[in-house]
């Protein structure tokens, strides 16, 4: 695929993955760098856990961009050139494959609509690949426990076999240690 | 004995697909039979759960699987294991005695195995030996 450089970043809870991501960033030379949010507001400490994140970038000279639902939107807002992080898919997923629970129509429960937003994602992945000069998307480790949301599992295992594939490095970190599987 | 392991829905029954040629006897969620084929076993986890939910104990689920071992002599086979090992600890008894007697099992297996690759999102990486090519 033409475009920039993709760097997939997986790992457990705490083992530095965000971390990883950003030095990748920030020692990328891009005078842009971008940062791509899923994670849902909701309560108290999840609030708290995002406002510390956006300090941290804050001082160095990252814009974030809230990006929950429609993702495709945010490519407009890419400049060109710019190293784009986004974190993380697990959230992504999250808030896709259950949208539209409140009026009892989950997308996971409606046929074909998580298979046309997974079309959608890997057609803006492409499109910021041609806009960013760097794309680095971090995600979570959840699939080494025994199963309890099969298709939501199953979504997501498909996903990281994809973004390993297109990826030009792969990385998993466990505990600050970044392993290089591609 | 080679093993392929890795999480769920990380593409190692892909993995092994396309690198068997000849007749191959898969076994899901079953121990694999004496055979001069290639056999793949896949889904042992789930057929330990069910010995556990019958009422096995664990030292007669490991007797079966060394059993299924034995009967395999010159054909190459596979055992493609998920882990499961991961995460919070179980509230359920029965969840918690799987997951502890899964992980003794894979011990085992991992002891006997020529080669071990871990799949992780389809890509390989040799734990032990070189595979069965």
């Amino acid at each position: 695929m033409a475009g920039s450089e993709l760097i997939f970043i997986s790992g457990g809870v705490r083992s530095g993955k965000s971390a990883y991501a950003e030095k990748l960033i920030r020692e990328h030379g891009s005078s842009e760098r971008l940062y791509l949010a899923s994670g849902q507001k909701g309560d108290a400490e999840m609030d708290e856990r995002i406002h510390k994140h956006r300090r941290d970038r804050q001082f160095d000279g990252w814009t974030t961009i809230e990006a929950q639902v429609k993702f495709e939107r945010v490519v407009e807002d890419i400049p060109e050139g710019a190293a784009v992080l986004w974190d993380c898919v697990t959230t992504w997923l999250a808030n896709e494959l259950y949208a539209g629970w409140e009026h009892g129509t989950p997308c996971v429960e409606t046929e074909g609509c998580m298979e046309r937003k997974w079309q959608e994602l890997q057609m803006t992945i492409a499109r910021i690949r041609v806009r960013a000069s760097l794309f680095v998307i971090v995600s979570n480790e959840v699939l080494d426990e025994p199963i309890k949301d099969p298709s939501y599992q199953r979504w997501l295992g498909r996903i990281h076999i994809w973004l390993a594939s297109e990826a030009v490095q792969a990385i998993e970190m466990e505990s600050g240690l970044a392993f290089h599987r591609k | 004995m080679h093993i392929v392991f890795g999480g769920a829905f990380n593409g190692k029954r892909q993995f092994v697909q396309d690198r068997l040629t000849g007749q191959v006897d898969w076994y899901e969620e079953i121990l694999p039979e004496a055979s001069n084929h290639t056999t793949v076993t896949t889904g042992l986890e789930e057929w330990i759960y069910g010995q556990l939910e019958q009422g096995a104990s664990e030292a007669h689920i490991v007797k079966q699987v060394q059993g299924a071992l034995d009967k395999q002599q010159v054909n190459i086979h596979i055992w493609i294991l998920t882990d499961i090992s991961r995460g919070i600890v179980p509230l359920d008894p029965l969840d918690r005695q799987w997951r502890d007697a899964t992980g003794r099992i894979y011990q085992l297996l991992f002891k006997e195995a020529q080669s071990i690759t871990r799949i992780w999102y389809g890509l390989p990486e040799n734990l032990k030996g070189d595979g069965w090519t």
